[in-house]
């Protein structure tokens, strides 16, 4: 049944633009250190040197903010095909068990983030070979910096995916992404509590990979809490 | 006798106010059951409740002879539903739209055709939904309800936005359904002509409360037509009538006759002629539904 | 003209966008608050605090939020077809247009201030004791106002074009991002339409002129852009098929 859904979850997002927002989001983080690279290369060069790290600190300042700001905006295209005409009523009356449709919009939206994620693997690595960082490439660390955060940003899909389904209004859960993505922007300030600042692979036990396995389970407790939500309310 | 749709006490609030109280809805296997209601009066917040859209406030649903509650999947592989306004993608064509619903319902493809041909939406099935006119956007969705071969249809006000020559059709189709697949349909509306001509049974609601459940023929003879006969002298037709013991009264610009069938119709005529009176006109008055409301409510509330 | 703005000032309020308003002082206050300040001897503490306070608001919040107001001043127009029943109504429809902008820019008007009462909160809390700098201070939030008019013009545009609210977001977002960068730069940074909120809002300028930005750059980069939304979103909004 739950793959039957996502099938038909993917007809339906069909001529939306989400696969260009797929693309587009790792290319434009990428994009944005070419530009930078290419303006003043020289000068970043000298600023660490391990040119690699840098190379990847430098992507991964805005890896966060594009993860979360994408989030919202397909948590919140996922909600407004069915808002559009209510066909949460001719969804819903199909037999299928209500977990099983916010299950399928969960997994939909978290594979598309999660083909970003490789595809931002991709650019990064590729990119970082032309610019002539030195010859011993950090595969790994390119793999934590492309991965990790997807995983670290779970809850705040959770979260976003439930509000947009819930809300008649698609204007709460877009001001909560915008509310969120200067929480995720301001990460070096806040304390290591707050879902926001995950993504951004900082933590003060200093292992990034604490911050995936928190996303992992903390994502799972707020997919629950809104199927169960989703699953409670009648469907007007 | 065997329910498809047998409901128990339903009741809905919505905070203070009861859209749906105690209603008992009863519908036979075979049967076009015409669920009628002024708009408003909780026509689809039943309907809801009938497809598990919506919890019961109290009371209990049962299709197939199945509580809702705890069978709603089981329930829902053999219903095929049309909820008020038709729900679609509007970026994707009919057949993709169908397609979203047939992954689902897991069907044979073919199926897809065959509805998309029952509704004549076959010329227009890989064009986008969203360029359709209203009437298109209800065959779309009277196609979706009918992919899966329910057992139950339930549709609600589906004639809203077709032309005349589509709400023939419409009535064809449904009235054939019964027939051909043994399938059992509840059909709402606020109109009483669109139930007449199609239902065999009928439900009447009003204010949340069921106020009459019976076949169509104890419905026609709640809104049996009056006969109104315009002659030269009313008052002396009307006196003439009584003299002879043939029911009748006495309007402003017309005598009505009381007959209970055709042939009193034609005996009181026929007596009127012989007596020499001049008969300008017979015509049928309809009682409007608004009227046999009232007069239904009006007995709900003197019982 | 009254009239339609009126009534589009009687739609929007039984929305929840006056909560929206209130965003904006709230995170102005969390700025404020999370970001302890280093004090220099010599400089009006008051400085520090908006510098820091204005660099997030303005590269971030600002744009994003405008966005998000004018889908909502769309949003009960694409419901249910509100479109087709305004234009029937005896109005123009660039009037109906320029009263939807009118009104965008006056409820952003408002935030600045919402926002410049939560600076002084912050202040406040801090326990800060120097004079509260009014010259430079206004100067930031009239001029941040004014890098915005462009900024919702365009978005003004996308929001009657588009249904979802996700479309004309995911647009902001793309434009939005790279200011984080582009400010950065001396050669690109003042031609960024969506670098000007920050720029303007950034106290570091010159105090000599009204705004912290020279006026040919607020011509030429903010009115230019302005001119271009303004007039395409007009445009198109005249052209449109309802």
């Amino acid at each position: 049944m739950i793959l039957s859904l996502v099938k038909a979850d993917f007809l339906k997002i069909k001529r939306k633009g989400m696969w260009l927002l797929c693309l587009i989001g790792p290319f434009g983080v990428v994009a944005l250190q070419m530009v930078n690279y290419g303006v003043r290369k020289d000068y970043l060069f000298d600023q660490m040197d391990d040119r690699w790290l840098y190379y990847i600190l430098n992507i991964n300042t805005f890896t966060p903010l594009a993860i979360v700001l994408g989030i919202v905006i397909l948590t919140s295209f996922m909600a407004s095909i069915e808002d559009e005409t209510n066909a949460w009523k001719q969804l819903v009356a199909l037999p299928v068990s209500k977990r099983a449709v916010y299950l399928s919009k969960f997994t939909v939206v978290s594979c598309i983030v999660f083909l970003s994620s490789v595809l931002l693997f991709l650019f990064m690595l590729g990119y970082g070979l032309t610019l002539g960082l030195g010859a011993d490439i950090p595969y790994l660390r390119i793999i934590e910096y492309s991965f990790l955060p997807f995983f670290a940003a779970l809850p705040v899909l959770g979260l976003q995916l439930w509000v947009a389904s819930v809300s008649k209004n698609q204007a709460i859960p877009v001001t909560l992404g915008a509310v969120g993505v200067i929480l995720a922007y301001s990460a070096p300030l806040l304390p290591d509590w707050v879902i926001w600042k995950w993504p951004a692979l900082s933590n003060d036990w200093d292992h990034s990979y604490i911050n995936a396995l928190l996303g992992i389970g903390f994502g799972l407790v707020l997919y629950v809490l809104g199927m169960i939500d989703f699953k409670r309310r009648d469907v007007k | 006798m065997e329910y498809i749709v047998e409901t128990k006490h339903l009741t809905k609030s919505f905070g203070k106010e009861k859209a749906v109280s105690n209603l008992e809805m009863k519908i036979p296997k075979g049967e076009i059951y015409g669920f009628l209601g002024p708009n408003g009066a909780g026509k689809t917040t039943t309907i809801r409740m009938l497809l598990g859209l919506m919890r019961p406030t109290s009371g209990s649903v049962q299709l197939f002879g199945k509580d809702m509650k705890n069978n709603r999947i089981e329930i829902l592989k053999n219903v095929g539903s049309l909820v008020e306004n038709p729900s679609y993608y509007p970026h994707l064509t009919a057949k993709e739209n169908l397609e979203a619903s047939r992954k689902i319902l897991n069907v044979p493809k073919k199926r897809i055709d065959e509805v998309l041909q029952q509704v004549r939406l076959h010329g227009v099935a890989n064009k986008k939904v969203k360029g359709y006119s209203l009437g298109m956007k209800q065959r779309l969705g009277i196609a979706a309800a009918m992919l899966h071969q329910p057992e139950l249809l339930i549709l609600d006000e589906p004639t809203n936005g077709l032309d005349p020559s589509g709400i023939i059709e419409m009535r064809q189709l449904i009235q054939s359904l019964p027939k051909e697949y043994g399938m059992t349909v509840l059909i709402s509306s606020h109109l009483l002509s669109e139930i007449d001509q199609m239902a065999t049974r009928v439900g009447v609601v009003s204010k949340g409360k069921m106020i009459f459940q019976d076949s169509i023929e104890t419905m026609r003879k709640f809104a049996q037509a009056s006969i109104q006969v315009k002659v030269n002298d009313n008052e002396a037709a009307w006196r003439s009538l009584l003299a002879n013991g043939q029911k009748a009264d006495l309007g402003e610009e017309s005598v009505t006759l009381q007959a209970e069938d055709d042939e009193q119709v034609a005996a009181s005529i026929r007596y009127l002629v012989q007596q020499g009176f001049s008969i300008y006109r017979v015509q049928e008055e309809k009682r409007s539904l608004e009227n046999i409301f009232l007069e239904m409510t009006k007995e709900e509330q003197a019982g | 003209m009254f009239s339609v703005i009126n009534s589009e000032w009687y739609k929007l309020r039984k929305s929840k966008v006056l909560f929206l308003l209130l965003i904006a002082p709230l995170i102005g206050l969390f700025i404020g608050i999370a970001n302890s300040s280093i004090e220099i001897e010599g400089i009006n503490a008051w400085h520090g605090k908006l510098v820091m306070m204005n660099f997030t608001y303005a590269i971030l919040f600002l744009p994003l939020i405008s966005g998000v107001l004018a889908s909502v001043i769309c949003r009960y127009e694409h419901q249910e077809g509100g479109w087709k029943q305004l234009l029937a109504l005896p109005v123009t429809r660039g009037k109906v247009f320029l009263s939807k902008y009118l009104l965008l820019i006056l409820l952003m008007l408002v935030m600045q201030l919402m926002y410049l009462v939560s600076i002084y909160l912050v202040g406040m809390i801090e326990g800060i004791t120097d004079p509260f700098p009014m010259d430079i201070v206004w100067k930031s939030i009239f001029g941040g106002w004014v890098a915005t008019l462009p900024l919702i013009a365009l978005q003004l545009w996308v929001s009657i074009a588009f249904k979802s609210f996700a479309a004309p977001f995911a647009i902001n977002v793309i434009f939005t991002l790279p200011t984080i960068l582009v400010i950065n730069s001396e050669r690109f940074g003042p031609y960024y339409p969506w670098g000007q909120p920050f720029l303007m809002m950034n106290i570091g300028g010159s105090t000599e002129d009204v705004f912290f930005v020279p006026w040919d750059q607020i011509l030429m980069v903010v009115g230019g852009s302005f001119l271009l939304f303004f007039i395409g979103g007009y445009l198109y909004f005249l052209k449109k098929a309802i």
